[in-house]
């Protein structure tokens, strides 16, 4: 079957896939947030609107990362990182607070989350990295040298909005996991960072609360959102209430099109339609996983399993808290959950990915 | 150049573990919202249900001919919900129309964004009906139930009326709130988390069961006509109030309960009836008015009954003996008891009498001496016997005690002036149906206004019944009866006589206290026909100015009410 290969195009089920999600979650998004929109701004589409104005301004980046070639991004990639430094700096002086957390930049009528920046500038800035050290991969002090170069980031975005900081961590993990040909000191890493974890959390007493609440959310008022969330759930069933039908959406789970618009999508479309929505994920992941795998080179390589890992640890969490198996971090759903930069940049690192898989070979 | 497989077996690991997580998480799923799912829905249930209650109608008061004296009145309430608005121009123009309320008003209310916007509640159904005829989009309207009385102040403190939650406040309607309240239905509605009802969702409905209908004793006719004599009488004599009772004396079916000024039942909280001319400056103080304006003399208040007490003194002195209607007594204008001496009303004395010119006379000095003969036991246990150191138990709230001595602190001189009505105090109802027993044959009744409980095709659910006891043989009922026929033939009760009727009765005036301020209450109870008694009237005229004698001004109302009512409740003529 195997045509004279020339440049193949790019990946066609990874694009058909991104505009799926794009679809369904504009339609969630409505769907979910129409009541909070006409409740509060009087407008039901209020939300949407601004939504669509992100997405089709990512569209228009990943169309334009699409046909830029990857490479040229190596250059930048430490320019990229230290402007995510700066910015998530910037946000600590001057950013809007919104529910209570300092995450946002305005620039006149538009805001900007750094952190969401920061996640695809640390994709870059480590692959980048990791080539220009590809031979010393084997050796640990590299590989904690590395992790080393992006606590930076992982500090100042973690001041205001831990989750993202966990993320950004994760992504670090994956890459340097790939990159590296040792098993058994990631088994020391992890092990390490279990016990990291407990003094993390130990050192606030407030965490420790998460937890309690993460046990038994009845029991705390602060586990109002969780258990709301497990009500839209449990009110799904096998097939939803069909959508559109939610009443958890009614002002009941608090702000339901941010982090726990999953819990709707339950309530509306059931277990099958989650399901459904999961394997979109899963096939979304799959895409990145067969690019990387086929990447031309190792930067490629690391762009895709970059992109590969943030969205599947951004998903895998958002499900996880909605479902209340791990304790409460607000992490939204990719393409689903209320956010412009999130789906701006989201968009942007398909577009890159989408260029790594126009250069397969 | 491909990358090192190393990479691609990690980037393979890597895969692996995203979809065995999201595989888990869609078990964690599947556990939710299979196994789970009962639990989360109950809860996701009870929270977005609401219960609305739906209002249960008020069971009616009717009187003995099924006039209707108590009912519900249909009244819409009109609010629009801003959202569903689609032709709002329209809505203000035809709810300005029909509301009667002007345009500025409307539009600011129909234009405000608000889930609901009241408009205008306690609108006639006529108006309603027509409003929702419109079939405008967003205005909606909803019934309700309010009590009316349609003929407003009749009764007004013995019906009683009800509060906002359509609960009795006082009178019969709350006597009877059980009877009457029936039980409120339920809507169950699904909101959102603000409790603002969706729409298009399945509700579940409990239908509500309409109260049951009250039927009395009373008659509208009788209590009408007495209130109207009460009204007069009050006029002229420029009364504080006065009260009329007109009763079946055989077995305590009260006709009429009048105590005027009334109050306007439709308007139970303005206090526009008492004529005020500072209006109260607190709630409290408005509280107390309002009390004062609610409260019913007849069963709420005590007074000393006076000369018609003697009514009872004559009665238990016949029946234990001590006292025959051939006695002869003498009055020299007062008896001097103890250290006191006690004044007749005549002061220059009724001289030589019989007993029966002794009641006809109304003659102090011979009750003193009838009071003596019986002594302080055996007067307390026929004032016992009699009931009258209980309750009537009347089926009205409040009913007030009787205020007396004690037995042990009963002297020669406290007998004396018991046995003529004064020194302790009892209520208009416990002296009618004192009254009542001594000329019915000698049997306590229970006064009641309550009959019998109708459901809503009219058939009775219930009928009262009420405790009787004979505490006076029937013979002694009967010399009563003549003794006090021969007060009105020929006695201080003249002003009672009915041509072709035999009327008894007796008269009563007494002074108030303090005595100094010569406040009086002029009474006279009447009953007819005499040898067979079917209705008793009581009349108490309260600080009546100018003449005040019992026999002058309170017996002429009785006659007037009885020369009306008696052809209506059949009583024929005995043709002299």
């Amino acid at each position: 079957m195997a045509k004279p290969r020339k440049k193949q195009a790019f990946d066609y089920s990874l694009a058909v896939v991104v505009f799926i999600l794009i679809l369904v979650g504009l339609y969630i998004l409505y769907s979910t947030s129409s009541y909070n929109g006409r409740v509060k701004f009087d407008d039901e589409f209020y939300y949407l609107k601004k939504q669509a104005f992100a997405t089709a301004l990512g569209i228009g980046c990943m169309y334009v990362m699409a046909n830029i070639d990857y490479h040229i991004w190596q250059k930048f990639a430490v320019w990229a990182y230290v402007l995510s430094l700066l910015l998530s700096l910037a946000v600590l002086f001057i950013g809007d607070e919104y529910n209570g957390s300092k995450r946002w930049l305005s620039f006149g009528p538009l805001s900007f989350q750094p952190s969401e920046f920061a996640k695809l500038a640390v994709i870059l800035f480590l692959a980048s990295l990791i080539v220009k050290n590809g031979k010393k991969m084997k050796k640990m002090g590299m590989l904690l040298l590395i992790m080393i170069s992006i606590l930076p980031i992982v500090g100042l975005v973690g001041a205001g909005n831990l989750s993202t900081a966990i993320i950004i961590l994760g992504i670090g993990v994956v890459l340097v996991f790939v990159a590296s040909p040792l098993y058994a000191q990631f088994i020391w890493l992890a092990v390490s960072a279990i016990g990291f974890m407990a003094i993390f959390l130990a050192m606030e007493s407030y965490r420790l609360e998460r937890l309690a609440i993460w046990r038994n959310p009845e029991l705390y008022e602060k586990g109002y959102q969780t258990l709301q969330g497990l009500y839209a759930i449990g009110s799904g069933g096998l097939f939803g209430r069909g959508s559109g039908e939610s009443i958890q959406k009614l002002g009941f789970v608090p702000e339901a099109q941010n982090d726990m618009i999953f819990a709707i999508v339950c309530e509306e479309w059931g277990l099958f339609g989650a399901a459904i929505l999961i394997f979109l994920f899963l096939f979304l992941i799959w895409r990145f996983f067969v690019i990387a795998v086929n990447a031309k080179d190792l930067l490629g390589s690391l762009i895709a399993s970059g992109a590969m890992a943030h969205m599947m640890i951004q998903v895998i969490l958002n499900i996880a808290v909605v479902t209340n198996t791990i304790p409460n971090t607000g992490i939204t759903l990719p393409f689903v959950s209320y956010g412009g930069t999130s789906v701006l940049f989201l968009l942007t690192e398909i577009g890159l990915v989408l260029n790594v898989s126009h250069l397969i070979q | 150049m491909k990358n090192k497989t190393y990479i691609r077996r990690k980037e393979l690991i890597v895969f692996v573990c995203a979809g065995l997580l999201l595989i888990g998480l869609v078990g964690r799923l599947a556990y939710l919202m299979i196994f789970e799912a009962e639990y989360y829905q109950e809860k996701a249930e009870s929270l977005h249900e609401r219960e609305r209650q739906i209002k249960a109608a008020r069971g009616e008061i009717v009187d003995a001919n099924g006039v209707v004296l108590a009912t519900n009145k249909t009244v819409c309430t009109i609010s629009v919900i801003h959202s569903q608005l689609t032709d709002a121009e329209k809505v203000i123009r035809i709810l300005t129309e029909e509301l009667g309320i002007d345009e500025a008003t409307v539009r600011k209310k129909v234009e405000k964004i608000s889930s609901r916007e009241l408009i205008k509640s306690n609108v006639d159904k006529e108006i309603g009906d027509r409003i929702r005829e419109y079939e405008l989009d967003g205005v909606k309207v909803d019934e309700d139930y309010k009590r009316y009385y349609p003929y407003d102040n009749l009764a007004s403190k013995v019906l009683g009326f009800t509060g906002s939650d359509n609960q009795g406040i006082i009178g019969l309607e709350v006597k009877y709130e059980e009877y009457l309240k029936g039980q409120n239905g339920t809507i169950l509605t699904t909101t959102d988390a603000r409790g603002i009802e969706l729409e298009g969702i399945a509700e579940e409905r409990v239908e509500p069961i309409a109260g049951k209908t009250l039927q009395l004793s009373m008659d509208y006719n009788i209590q009408k006509y007495a209130q109207q004599a009460a009204e007069k009488v009050m006029e002229e004599k420029q009364a504080d109030q006065v009260a009329i009772l007109i009763m079946n004396p055989q077995n305590g079916e009260i006709y009429a309960m009048v105590n005027v000024p009334e109050f306007h039942l439709n308007e139970p909280f303005s206090l526009e009836t008492l004529q005020l001319s500072t209006l109260p400056e607190n709630d409290e103080e408005k509280q107390e008015l309002l009390n004062k304006m609610w409260r019913n003399t007849c069963i709420n208040d005590t007074y000393e009954p006076g000369s018609i007490f003697k009514v009872f003194t004559s009665a238990a002195a016949l029946e234990a003996g001590v006292l025959h209607v051939e006695d002869d007594f003498y009055c020299p204008g007062y008896r001097i008891v103890e250290d006191r001496r006690i004044r007749c009303h005549k002061t220059t004395g009724h001289g030589a009498e019989t007993f029966p010119q002794g009641i006809q006379n109304s003659c102090n000095p011979v009750f003193i001496d009838v009071g003596l003969r019986l002594g302080a036991d055996a007067f307390y246990k026929y004032f016992k016997q009699f009931g009258l150191t209980k309750k009537t138990g009347v089926d009205l709230p409040g009913e007030a005690g009787t205020i007396t001595h004690k037995l042990e602190n009963v002297g020669l001189v406290e007998l004396a002036t018991m046995s003529f009505g004064q020194s302790f105090q009892i209520t208009p109802i416990q002296v009618a149906t004192m009254v009542s027993t001594a000329i019915n044959g000698g049997i306590r009744v229970t006064p009641h206004l309550g009959v019998r409980i109708l459901d809503e095709e009219g058939k009775q659910v219930k009928e009262f019944s009420y405790e009787t006891d004979q505490v006076l043989s029937t013979e002694t009922s009967e010399t009563m009866r003549q003794l006090l026929e021969s007060v009105v033939s020929e006695g201080g009760g003249k002003n009672a006589i009915i041509e072709g009727y035999e009327i008894g009765g007796k008269t009563a005036t007494s002074q108030t206290l303090p005595r100094s301020a010569h406040k009086y209450i002029s009474s006279f109870v009447g009953f007819a026909p005499a040898d067979n008694p079917q209705v008793l009237g009581l009349c108490i005229i309260y600080n009546p100015q100018g003449v005040y004698y019992g026999g002058t001004i309170a017996a002429p109302v009785i006659r007037t009410i009885f020369e009306n009512i008696l052809p209506y409740l059949g009583i024929e003529k005995t043709g002299n």
